[in-house]
């Protein structure tokens, strides 16, 4: 009796020792765990990329991703900056441009020694040294319902001038009843539709950047010193006049977003003035016609580019200690096969690493791909201007002018004053 | 048991309990309003930029350059007008509308909490269906019967829009103000009402004469709240017009129906902190100089019972 006393003793002191290493081991892994923190702005890239972080962090021991979005139009500067009054800075956060890496410089880390970075032309870069992730890149031109101009005999790829455009639209115009069709254009410039960014900042990156070399900056920075190009700001008026012209009025004097979009996938207009971020709306709206992509040819010389530029950039903080995990995450986001297949299939946008074999599933997005691979694109510069100089300066200029759209002269010396008082911003 | 029937004991104890209880309210209070009231008065003359821990003091800097910016000077200004014509719609609406529900019309406590119903929707809900009611439906019916008037959207005409907005504040707030108007009336002796209406005085002058001056008190809470509230007003705004059409104003394109809480906001998401810090600074300024003035003058017209 007394020995099996002492060998239950004996035995259940045993367990107790191994229960505590196994115990006391695991509290030491669970210490190594490092969770990296993601916070992120594209809503409609939320389910794939939690998945895709889910099965990054099954795939890599010790390391958890976990991703917070921010809904759609929320204010994510505004976010951000409580998390970082908070002390609660995530280690993956995003920046729109170089307003936002001016706030968050402090905190960017350098990412120029990333395996990656040889892989992408458009990576966020100040002074030589990369400091963003693109998350993609995103593209216009002036889309447009292939059947229509089909059915108006227009050919989509001799529209590489003002002048062609001008004859297309004019074409479309006459034909509008026959074609069952409201407008030629669906185009959108309304501060009240809160549709300002069509025009203030995509239309007008066409004066940015358009007809020039991919980074040439050249225009962008003479209007960072207060100077507008009077030649060739004049051409790009007479463009924007055009499209307003022939433009469904009531959408561009008042229409939201869904109102343009509808109406080109209603088959009511023959161009859409929108970026490739459109694919999923108009696949939900049911769009079965064959979509393309023409340049905005706004000089009276040949123009055949699309516009290209990625919307936002992951930056890594770099006073997180969890800073190299991140960029371990982002690494493998741009050079894994997985990483491939959740950018391009599962998130449906397309890559900014030239490694990228796989196929986007929309029209427009395979427009821009196969832009992009053509070459001879022009850059999207819009992100250097000061924060604000869109919404609050640009935006109301191309509203009023929507309005009164036989006045060129008046948006001209609007824009120049504008344009001069951009130093000051 | 002594405690409680003591007579000095109840009152230090009541005492402790009303601090235990005021506590968390007055932390709460100092911690989120007190304080953040003065942290703002302070970054108003820097330059934060709502990140940066070196803030640089830069005196009054960011007020002058309000003085002269276009956009800023006329959003103070439609927002004064606006505050004007939301409180002449919304009182005079209101008035009617309590003296509807306190007549003898059948159904009245259906009216009653029929108009109060607008004010549980909230702005940001309101702003959008409003929206889709001028902008879609509106235009369709003019479209559709060829009306010139309702052809182009209300809230696409610059000169009107802010006229829209009040209408559209009035269906909202109307409903509440009508509440207040409800119970100061209900509070007025009917005995007085029945005496001047013995000694032949008709409905109208019994308005006039007896029961205005009466619900005088009344008529300080609505003015003041409605000023307030429309000085303040922000998420309809933002939902039904965004601040848009644009229109023109010293030589400058500016936005038409941007009212001030919504020129701040604008100025601070273009991570402009210091700035927009300084015009609501402006707006607190301005708020509480009208405020006061309303409600002294307004005190010295009560009728005391």
């Amino acid at each position: 009796m007394k020995k099996k006393l002492l060998n239950m003793v004996a035995i259940s002191l045993m367990l107790v020792l191994a229960a505590g290493t196994v115990f006391g081991a695991g509290t030491k892994e669970a210490e190594k765990e490092t969770t990296v923190n993601m916070f992120q702005l594209k809503v409609e890239i939320k389910d794939a990329i939690d998945e895709y972080a889910a099965t990054y962090s099954a795939a890599t021991p010790g390391v958890t991703v976990k991703v917070e979005t921010l809904g759609g139009g929320a204010d994510y500067g505004g976010a951000l900056k409580a998390k970082a009054q908070a002390g609660q800075m995530p280690d993956i956060f995003v920046i729109e441009g170089r307003g936002g890496y001016d706030i968050w410089k402090d905190y960017i880390a350098d990412l120029s020694d990333q395996s990656w970075v040889a892989d992408t032309d458009l990576a966020f870069k100040v002074d030589g040294k990369v400091y963003g992730f693109p998350v993609a890149i995103e593209g216009y031109g002036l889309a447009y319902n292939a059947d229509i101009l089909a059915k108006a005999g227009i050919d989509p790829a001799k529209l590489t001038t003002r002048a062609a455009y001008e004859q297309a639209f004019k074409t479309l115009e006459a034909k509008k009843a026959e074609l069952g069709i409201d407008a030629p254009v669906a185009m959108a410039a309304s501060v009240a539709g809160g549709m300002w960014w069509v025009a203030a900042q995509h239309n007008l990156a066409c004066y940015w950047g358009g007809g020039l070399d991919f980074n040439d900056t050249s225009i962008i920075d003479m209007a960072l010193q207060g100077k507008l190009d009077d030649e060739r700001f004049l051409q790009y008026a007479k463009y924007l006049q055009l499209l307003f012209k022939y433009a469904d009025q009531k959408i561009l004097l008042n229409g939201s977003y869904d109102d343009q979009v509808g109406a080109f996938a209603q088959g009511k207009t023959a161009f859409l003035h929108q970026g490739n971020w459109v694919d999923p709306n108009l696949k939900q709206l049911g769009v079965t016609f064959p979509i393309g992509y023409a340049p905005h040819a706004f000089l009276d010389t040949e123009q055949t580019g699309l516009y290209l530029f990625a919307p936002s950039w992951y930056c890594v903080n770099e006073k997180s200690p969890n800073a190299e995990a991140a960029k371990a995450f982002l690494t493998a986001m741009a050079t894994t096969a997985e990483g491939h297949d959740y950018m391009v299939n599962k998130a449906g946008m397309i890559p900014a690493f030239k490694s990228v074999k796989l196929q986007p599933a929309g029209q427009l997005s395979q427009a821009l791909m196969a832009a992009n691979a053509k070459g001879g694109n022009y850059g999207v510069f819009f992100g250097m201007l000061p924060d604000g100089a869109g919404q609050n300066v640009f935006g109301p200029i191309f509203d009023l002018f929507a309005q009164n759209q036989n006045n060129l002269n008046q948006f001209i010396a609007d824009m120049k004053k504008a344009v001069a008082n951009l130093p000051n911003m | 048991m002594q405690d409680l029937t003591g007579e000095r004991t109840p009152m230090k104890k009541n005492s402790t309990v009303n601090i235990v209880f005021l506590a968390p309210c007055v932390l709460t209070f100092i911690m989120i309003i007190i304080i953040p009231f003065f942290f703002g008065l302070y970054y108003s003359v820097t330059d934060w930029n709502g990140v940066s821990d070196d803030v640089a003091f830069v005196g009054l800097k960011n007020f002058r350059g309000l003085a002269s910016s276009p956009d800023f000077i006329y959003s103070f200004l439609i927002t004064i007008a606006y505050t004007l014509i939301n409180i002449v719609f919304i009182n005079i609406v209101s008035f009617i509308l309590s003296l509807i529900v306190t007549s003898k019309i059948r159904r009245r406590n259906f009216y009653r909490s029929g108009f109060f119903v607008p004010y549980l929707i909230g702005g940001i809900v309101l702003g959008y269906i409003w929206q889709f009611i001028l902008n879609n439906i509106l235009v369709k019916i003019g479209t559709t019967y060829s009306i010139a008037f309702l052809e182009t959207s209300f809230l696409s005409m610059p000169n009107t829009v802010i006229w829209t907005m009040a209408v559209v504040n009035t269906w909202q707030y109307a409903g509440y103000i009508m509440l207040i108007f409800v119970a100061a009336i209900q509070s007025i002796p009917s005995s007085l009402m029945e005496a001047a209406n013995v000694d032949g005085a008709n409905y109208f002058h019994r308005v006039i004469h007896i029961l205005i001056p009466m619900m005088a008190n009344a008529f300080t809470i609505s003015i003041f709240l409605t000023l307030t509230t429309s000085f303040k007003q922000f998420d309809m705004n933002m939902t039904l017009t965004n601040g848009g059409p644009a229109t023109r104003f010293m030589d400058a394109p500016v936005k038409a129906s941007q009212l001030l809480a919504m020129n701040i906001f604008n100025t601070a998401t273009a991570n402009r902190m210091a700035e927009a810090q300084a015009k609501a600074v402006v707006l607190f300024i301005a708020l509480l100089i009208v405020s006061l003035i309303q409600v002294s003058v307004n005190k010295k017209k009560e009728v005391e019972m």
